[in-house]
């Protein structure tokens, strides 16, 4: 039987190793496609400043890039140590997406960004440019077979469940492939990566800018940066918004989580600006409304209506009391496999089978369940309002924030006047960890609403994990932030070294093409040097 | 005979991406989508690194010009 | 034999190839790491052997990734079981693990000695711990882990942390230890020239040799050990659940295979056959012939050890009717099916790459490139 605490320790443990994974990718995902247009500059031009350019932010894309690849290491076994009821039951489908993205992408991503890294002097410059691009579909084709993995547990479709192998098996690839959520999550979270780079190389190119330093460069990399990020910004809000309308008919109790909506209501429904949302009582308190524009924003028409938790709870416990026959007909097939009538039971109730999963939690007997045990489980079906009410206007803000900044700065760099706007360059750097946190609240949002699923309808949470004791949970989860916070210290410190260092000059200097500005930023780059030895 | 040959190759490229486009297109749109609106940022991204190149020519011109004209003026 | 039969027969055949591409590849680079404060004694020493694999350690740990990403898409409930049964093991391994890329990336970062050295104690430690527990593993499997199901396939391990960590699995960790060890070597004389060259070969010869006798004891103590024999159960190609077999429990059981079909002795022969080419070749000063003898090496110990427990894959010493085979805990035939499409289309174009990832960075590295290189570890 699985002990509470231990699933508790272990969704703590997912979540922060989850989170602390994802402040590496975003960056990757982004940065890498922006090196591959600074390098087609470079091959096309054949000037040397953007080789400078494509190396220096290939520096501080390898230091993050080591991280994504360490912490992704754990994702890959966290599913197995912590939740191998999850990866048994699941792993028909699940484990597909995960080993083609060892295939398909990781492979391509790690093998070439070795060749990046060490073959500019191996290869001519149109292979180089071939190994860059490489990488960035790679890190991208890797993103999308995990957000394909991911998007099964959010709206499991193309599987179903064999009562023979007591699991879920894999009904059609295509359908996993190409499902809605799947397609959505994985355009949103990569280009939510193409910000998080266009940002991180506009501050830090701002941040020269402040300081006179590296002109050339920084100019540069801030043009191609907003370009970038302007585009991309705008590319994350359309799929935001579809993202929201695809989960929004998938996934409901996310979608009342996400806009705190207790109650159902008639359309045109209102849309909660700001809520504070009770668990307890479940009512909203402080809540300012806009009229219309829930029904408009979800359901993209007037007359649309998405229900409330109250409504929400009702149908929950309706599939529970149904799916209770299911989890019957099972203990007796488990023991007794291709018993006619069990299969007849399990076949009639096999659509709420995760339901009855759900009550076990309180009544281990499932044919004993109480009304109260039912309502409690029914209950747990909504996931906490709160912090995905809140998650999720914090990332949304953010990513109205990043769009009128984006524009601005676009407005400045295509005038060629950005250096003279130094309360925008300012604004620039802080805006730096914006992206970060707005790729971590969409994770919240995606995750914690999910709840109280592992896989959404199918598989409680509460079983997923493994039976581990509690001692062991404790003790991983002290290693893991032990070891974590060294590594974030160590990753900060090399990153912010080498910003402030900045470009290495060059003793290559066939191309330079004699511009006597960049003479100057590759002089100041070699008394850097010389400073640093 | 080889530009034909070329001319041949490329077109079967094209008629073999866009059949691949088309059955892309149909089941994944937004698969689709970020192929072709990754290519155009990037695209876009570059271009936009060039023009720069071009405008501080141009505004190198225009100061060059400006001093010359005080010089003689 | 039903086609899904095949197809799980085929699984893991391809399990086998990922793990000695991931024994190989993995090992090697691991190797490096283990033996980089004895081949490098000054840090351009040092910087130099890491440099030899520093563009392709990244490529090659995929094959690590792919490693555990397959058997997750292939065989579920091996990967569910085992890395959870090995709880605090597997972290040890991940944690050793994940040190390497911070390693390999950050250590030439900074010129302190203080900052360097600490690097270099963690590429030993994330060279030695992860190939120790991957022999230490595969050790357990045959003396069976102490798991069970429940009725619906929960599984719970009943044993403790130090009970993997007994004296065949130590044997057996040192076995895959050696071997990483020689395959490094070889590697470092590959790439290196001088006094680093000259350690490369010491260790490489003292390597292989202590790998013949590690493997050669290891066969003896299989010899006397009880095997797990699969009495009755619905079979190859049938969908079920690890609870429906029969298993007992044999003297000498592990050897049945290779006493029903002769043939198979062939891969202990090639793992001593490519130990002991390895040995002359590294005297010989013929490294890259080391390096494929000690491929062969790596992929003989594997099959040997795979051959002897098929069907097994991980037997249950607490419930050993519940242990899982290649039978029991395989995916669903479409998965499989899959599985291998993907497998036939993409392994051939991954060898080719990293064939040409090899080839354009081949050669020497020269210290004196390592020093001025900015790019250099």
């Amino acid at each position: 039987m699985h002990d509470i605490t231990v699933v508790d320790l272990s969704r703590w443990q997912f979540a922060l190793t989850a989170l602390y994974h994802f402040l590496f990718v975003p960056l990757t995902l982004g940065l890498s496609f922006m090196l591959a247009a600074m390098e087609t500059v470079y091959v096309t031009t054949g000037k040397q400043i953007y080789k400078d350019i494509v190396q220096f932010w290939g520096k501080l894309f390898l230091i993050n890039f080591a991280l994504g690849v360490a912490t992704g290491l754990t994702m890959e076994f966290e599913f197995g140590t912590n939740w191998s009821f999850y990866s048994s039951f699941v792993g028909d489908i699940f484990g597909a997406p995960l080993a083609i993205e060892g295939l398909m992408a990781f492979f391509l991503e790690a093998t070439f960004i070795g060749m990046m890294a060490f073959g500019w002097e191996r290869m001519r410059r149109g292979q180089h440019l071939a190994v860059t691009y490489m990488v960035a579909f790679g890190s991208n084709l890797s993103a999308l077979w995990i957000l394909i993995a991911n998007s099964f547990m959010q709206t499991p479709q193309g599987a179903h469940f064999n009562p023979v192998t007591m699991r879920m098996e894999l009904g059609s690839l295509s359908q996993l492939i190409f499902s809605h959520d799947a397609q959505a999550k994985f355009v949103h979270t990569s280009i939510a990566g193409y910000v998080t780079g266009a940002i991180f190389v506009a501050g830090i190119s701002a941040w020269y800018m402040l300081r006179n330093r590296h002109m050339e460069l920084a100019k540069r990399s801030f043009r191609m940066a907003v370009l970038f990020g302007v585009l991309s910004t705008a590319g994350v809000i359309t799929l935001g918004d579809a993202l929201g309308f695809v989960g929004g008919q998938a996934q409901p109790t996310k979608l009342a989580a996400m806009e705190g909506l207790w109650k159902s209501e008639a359309a045109p429904m209102p849309f909660n600006l700001v809520a504070f949302p009770s668990q307890q009582d479940q009512v909203n308190h402080g809540q300012l409304q806009v009229p219309y524009a829930l029904s408009l924003l979800v359901t993209h028409s007037l007359d649309g209506t998405v229900p409330g938790v109250d409504q929400l709870e009702q149908q929950a416990a309706a599939r529970i009391r149904n799916g209770i026959p299911a989890v019957e007909a099972l203990q007796t097939l488990s023991s007794k496999p291709g018993d006619a009538d069990a299969l007849a039971q399990f076949h009639a109730h096999e659509k709420d089978l995760g339901y009855g999963f759900l009550v076990q939690r309180y009544a281990q007997d499932v044919s004993k369940a109480t009304d109260a045990q039912i309502g409690t489980a029914a209950r747990d079906t909504i996931p906490q309002v709160a912090p995905i009410f809140w998650s999720f206007r914090a990332m949304v803000a953010m990513g109205l924030a990043m769009l009128a900044y984006f524009v601005l700065a676009v407005i400045f760099s295509l005038r060629n006047r950005i250096e003279r706007q130094r309360w925008f360059l300012k604004l620039a750097v802080w805006m730096i960890p914006v992206p970060f946190l707005a790729c971590e609240t969409g994770w919240l949002v995606a995750e914690l609403g999910r709840q109280p699923w592992t896989v959404y309808e199918l598989l409680p949470t509460w079983m997923s994990a493994s039976t581990h004791s509690v001692g062991y949970m404790i003790f991983s989860l002290v290693g893991f932030v032990g070891l974590y916070t060294v590594f974030i210290i160590a990753e900060m410190y090399l990153m912010v070294r080498a910003i402030r260092q900045g470009p290495q000059p060059h003793d290559d200097d066939a191309g330079w093409d004699g511009d006597p500005v960049l003479g100057n930023s590759a002089s100041g780059g070699r008394l850097a040097g010389q400073a640093e030895g | 005979m080889k530009t034909f040959l070329l001319f041949v190759l490329f077109m079967l490229i094209a008629l073999i991406v866009i059949v691949l486009a088309v059955i892309l297109g149909d089941s994944g749109a937004w698969y689709f989508a970020w192929l072709v609106g990754t290519g155009m940022i990037v695209l876009i991204t570059a271009a936009g690194g060039a023009m720069l190149d071009t405008q501080e020519e141009q505004a190198a011109l225009l100061k060059a010009d400006a001093q010359a004209g005080a010089r003689h003026g | 034999m039903e086609i899904y039969g095949v197809f799980q027969v085929i699984w893991w055949l391809l399990l086998g190839v990922l793990l000695s591409g991931l024994a190989v590849m993995v090992g090697m680079d691991m190797g490096v790491g283990t033996i980089l404060r004895y081949v490098g004694r000054t840090d351009l020493e040092r910087r130099v052997a890491l440099n030899i694999i520093g563009p392709h350690w990244e490529g090659n740990q995929v094959w690590f990734v792919l490693g555990g990403g397959a058997v997750f898409a292939a065989f579920p409930l091996i990967y569910a079981t085992a890395f959870s049964g090995f709880y605090v093991v597997m972290l040890l391994l991940l944690w050793s693990m994940i040190l390497r890329p911070l390693g390999f990336e950050y250590r030439s970062k900074l010129p302190s000695a203080a900052w360097r050295s600490t690097w270099d104690w963690a590429l030993f430690v994330s060279g030695l711990v992860p190939m120790v527990v991957f022999g230490a593993a595969f050790g357990n499997l045959f003396e069976g882990v102490p798991f069970h199901f429940s009725w619906n396939i929960t599984s719970t391990y009943t044993g403790s942390f130090l009970a993997l960590l007994n004296p065949f699995a130590i044997l057996c960790g040192l076995l895959s230890a050696s071997l990483s060890v020689f395959m490094g070597s070889v590697t470092v004389m590959n790439g290196a020239e001088g006094a680093i060259y000259e350690r490369g070969r010491t260790l490489a010869r003292a390597s292989s040799v202590l790998a013949m006798v590690l493997f050669a004891v290891g066969g003896f103590w299989v010899r006397g050990m009880q095997g797990y024999v699969l009495s009755s159960g619905p079979g190859a190609g049938v969908p079920q659940t690890p609870l429906q077999q029969v298993v007992t429990l044999t003297d000498g059981a592990w050897f049945a295979n290779f006493h029903a079909h002769g043939a198979l002795w062939l891969l202990p022969l090639l793992a001593f056959a490519g130990m002991l080419l390895g040995l002359w070749a590294a005297a010989a000063r013929r490294s890259h012939l080391a390096w494929w003898s000690g491929a062969l090496a790596w992929i003989g110990v594997i099959g040997t050890a795979g051959v002897a427990l098929f069907p097994f894959l991980l037997p249950s010493s607490s419930v050993p009717s519940q242990s899982l085979t290649v039978w029991n805990s395989s995916s669903s035939q479409l998965t499989l099916t899959w599985m291998v499409g993907f497998a036939v289309v993409f392994v051939p174009l991954i060898l080719w790459y990293t064939s040409w990832a090899f080839y354009v960075m081949r050669g020497k590295v020269k210290a004196e490139h390592v020093a001025a290189d900015e790019h250099s570890y």
